[in-house]
């Protein structure tokens, strides 16, 4: 499905140079106008509500986000990233509003949706029970894949993820970086469409967020879209071609990365000033902390 | 305090003043624990109450069964019910006792032997130490007759307490790396079940032996038990006071050797232990290598189905052995299944009918389906986007369920048709069990469908909390509905009996089977569209908690 040879060509065309700032700065409205109309998008939103009793966790998102970009969501912890991204996937029934995925309802068409997304979701478990081989073994040949077909994706994900050494350890025995990266694995293991990650990099070590991200490089220059979550703007900045901002369940800003930032020094900058956060210093509360006179 | 103890006393001989200092440190240890809390320390007295006081009783009536005609049979069966208890000890309750734990004396300048010497006398300090001693002085005085048999009484009392001690010990210091690591938690899940199966056992046990005369079935279990060790040094003052004197030195002797290869096993595992890295990592790549190896998985897997129906099947045969909250569920299962029989058969008053909990508690596995995934369900539910892929699902995981369960249940009704009978019942009995296993599976999986509630993965419970309303409504209310479903068959069933057509009731074995297929199938179709129909709701209700 995903793989068809115009499909990619398309995904190609369309496709800016992976992480070239410089490009998408030239014209971002018009590189995303012609997202637009390249094709459908990857991802669109419409008046998503989601609401946890007297809280509103997303409060009436509307998003469009452009086919073959890496795009990060970006927010403070609680903004309800993860919310989105669950009821994005079809993980978590929303209170009202549409979600598109590549032009197909999420909740009309789950055949043509669930075979083009791949998901890595925040907080919830794997079947970790099973070891490395054997989980991408059983979601491979979940998602209908044929068993040689599976055991050879299986094995080239294991290397290119540096899990050779571990893939007949049981996955509850594995590190966070490790769970991560065979999470991954799973998500990537139908060569999906859309890639969904919920804090890819969260309790990652170095070596292994490197891994990750040389994997979603690659994968991202295909012509693939892979949108994640973080609350780590440095990365986001150093990743992504596309940013969304959400605060308090809502989109604070969208576009290119070099539009969102606009004239800020940094992505930082641009976000603490977008969730209203800027200035709220620990300056003049504390001002006996320090200076040696001990007190 | 022992880092400057041992050292300084290393010239002069280590062994006497190292045994002085483990044993103050257990008693420091012991009093500073008390220290802590008051609630603490009363339940120490109270717990030191009840210990004296089982210990005296115990004592006196072992006393009173002196000269009766099993006093012989029973003090060796109570001598192996007590080593076997000392060995098992250490695996429920792995930090009972700190100063023995090997790993606080890693960093300790210590020699292996006199090191074993000073925790064994320090093991013997406490109440568990005092019972045993107590119980076994009261066994001895059962059956000593006579001064030689006294004398080798005195041998066992001590040859006995030894060898309980040093066996907890010696079973602590082997299995501390399994303890401490995940297997150790995961086997921590599954005492439970040991206790509750050992319950029965005493059960079973008092029943017989409390009828008249009763005590006379422990006399082939004594026969062996008295050249088991250590009972057989119990077993060798009764012989002394028959005059079998080389009887009696060859059990003395037996128990003896034991506790020297014990004592040597300990020392053996207590110097790997503190010598050789942790290597926890280390071992659990090699166990993995082996699992890779393992030709049986692979023989497994090809047995299976393509596609979804063998992957689901596979992967919920292999949480059944892997995951300790699937296990105990299946181990009870099949276990309790397997004890109301056993039970009822052992207590003089079974039929065959008791054989019907294999098939109900078995069927009953088919309940909460989604909610044994954890919030791993997210995995599943991300895969299934038509009923179609819902109804393999449950078909498979009812697959799974049936391939364990028909042939256990199979297995059940004819133990119970062979040992408790009568054989015209086999037929009728294993037809109902069989429909009576679909009705169950049929409402299992639609229970999981519309009532799906989350297991917490650690410790015992197997309900989150606030959920135990759902879990027993579930359940209820499902095996009601599994009755119901049954009623068409069991009308058959009394219709043939009132009607006089015995020689008809093997027609209820195909029936049975045919109908119970029928019905999980049928059940399973109407699970499936409400599966998929609600799979986020699923997902949210088995990740709570």
């Amino acid at each position: 499905m995903a793989n068809e040879p115009e499909d990619i060509e398309r995904r190609d065309e369309s496709a800016p140079p992976p992480h070239s700032a410089a490009a998408s700065a030239g014209g971002p409205a018009a590189a995303a106008r012609e997202d637009a109309f390249a094709g459908p998008p990857a991802v669109r939103v419409q008046g998503l509500w989601k609401r946890f009793g007297d809280q509103i966790a997303v409060n009436g998102i509307d998003l469009t986000l452009p086919a073959g970009r890496f795009i990060g969501l970006v927010g403070p912890n609680g903004a309800g990233k993860t919310t989105t991204l669950s009821m994005v996937t079809g993980l978590l029934r929303p209170d009202s509003g549409l979600v598109e995925i590549g032009g197909h309802d999420v909740w009309r068409d789950p055949v043509s949706v669930k075979s083009r997304i791949g998901v890595l979701p925040e907080g919830l478990r794997l079947f970790e029970r099973l070891s490395g081989r054997e989980l991408l073994g059983y979601m491979g040949r979940l998602r209908g894949l044929p068993g040689g077909e599976v055991d050879k994706r299986a094995g080239q994900l294991l290397d290119v993820l540096d899990l050779s050494g571990a893939r007949n350890k049981l996955v509850v025995d594995y590190s966070t970086g490790m769970r991560k990266k065979i999470g991954l694995a799973a998500a990537l293991l139908h060569n999906p469409e859309v890639l969904f990650l919920d804090e890819p990099f969260e309790g990652v070590d170095p070596v292994s967020a490197q891994t990750i991200r040389g994997v979603l490089e690659r994968y991202t220059a295909s012509g693939a879209t892979v949108i994640f979550s973080s609350h780590v703007m440095e990365l986001v900045e150093s990743l992504c071609d596309w940013v969304a901002v959400i605060a308090a369940g809502r989109i604070r800003a969208d576009g290119p990365l070099a539009e969102v930032r606009g004239t800020a020094p940094s992505l930082q900058d641009a976000f603490l000033e977008l969730v209203g956060a800027r200035g709220r210093g620990a300056g003049a509360d504390l001002d006996w902390l320090g200076g040696g006179g001990a007190r | 305090m022992s880092t400057e103890a041992a050292p300084a006393a290393a010239p002069q001989g280590a062994a006497p003043s190292l045994t002085g200092v483990f044993v103050r440190l257990k008693l420091s240890l012991l009093r500073n624990g008390l220290r802590r809390s008051t609630g603490r320390a009363l339940a120490y007295v109270g717990s030191v109450v009840v210990g004296l006081l089982f210990a005296a009783a115990a004592v006196l009536g072992l006393i009173a069964l002196r000269g009766t005609a099993h006093a012989g049979a029973l003090v060796v069966l109570l001598t192996g019910i007590l080593a076997l208890g000392w060995a098992a000890l250490p695996l429920f309750f792995p930090t009972g006792d700190e100063t023995l734990d090997p790993t606080r004396l890693v960093m300790l300048p210590l020699r292996p032997r006199p090191l074993i010497g000073s925790l064994l006398v320090a093991s013997l300090v406490g109440i568990g130490p005092f019972v045993t001693l107590a119980l076994v002085t009261g066994s001895v005085i059962a059956v000593a007759h006579g001064a030689a048999a006294a004398a080798v009484g005195v041998v066992a009392v001590v040859l006995v307490t030894l060898v309980c001690v040093s066996l907890a010990r010696a079973v602590a210091t082997a299995s501390v790396r399994l303890l401490t690591s995940r297997r150790g938690r995961d086997l921590a899940v599954l005492s439970g079940l040991f206790i509750a199966i050992g319950a029965q056992g005493v059960n079973i046990a008092a029943q017989k032996l409390g009828r008249p005369d009763g005590l006379s079935v422990l006399e082939p279990v004594g026969t062996v038990l008295r050249w088991v060790p250590p009972a057989s040094a119990v077993g060798a003052v009764e012989d002394a006071g028959h005059g079998a004197y080389g009887r009696a030195l060859a059990g003395l002797a037996l128990t003896a050797v034991a506790l020297v290869l014990l004592l040597w096993w300990w020392q053996r595992t207590l110097t790997t232990l503190m010598t050789a890295p942790d290597s926890s990592t280390l071992q659990a790549v090699e166990k993995d290598s082996a699992r890779g190896a393992a030709a049986g998985e692979r023989g497994l897997a090809r047995l299976l189905p393509d596609g979804r129906t063998g992957t689901v099947a596979l992967r919920t045969l292999r949480y059944a052995w892997r995951d300790p909250k699937s296990k105990m569920a299946w181990a009870t299962a099949l276990g309790v299944g397997l004890l109301v029989p056993v039970v009822s058969a052992a207590q003089g008053n079974g039929s065959i009918y008791t054989s019907f909990s294999a098939s109900a508690l078995l069927g009953a596995q088919m309940y909460n389906q989604f909610g044994q995934d954890t919030s791993a369900f997210w995995m599943v539910a991300s895969t299934i986007a038509t009923p179609r892929d819902a109804y393999e699902e449950l078909r498979a995981r009812a697959l799974a369920l049936a391939s364990v369960a028909v042939p256990f249940v199979t297995l059940v009704v004819l133990g119970s048709a062979a040992v408790i009978g009568p054989w015209s019942d086999f037929l009728e009995v294993y037809g109902l069990s069989l429909a009576v296993l679909g009705a169950l599976l049929a409402t299992g999986a639609l229970s999981s469908a519309l009532f799906p509630y989350s297991i917490p993965s650690e410790g015992n419970k197997n309900v989150a909390p606030g959920q135990g309303a759902i879990a027993w409504f579930s359940l209820f209310g499902g095996v009601a509905v599994g009755a119901v479903l049954c009623a068409p068959l069991l009308g058959l069933t009394i219709w043939l009996h009132v009607a006089g057509l015995h020689h008809l009731l093997w027609v209820l074995l195909p029936v049975g089977a045919v109908y119970g297929a029928g019905v999980a199938e049928l059940g399973l179709r109407v699970a499936a569209p409400r599966v998929a129909g609600r799979l986020p709701e699923i997902l949210t209700a088995v990740s709570k908690g």
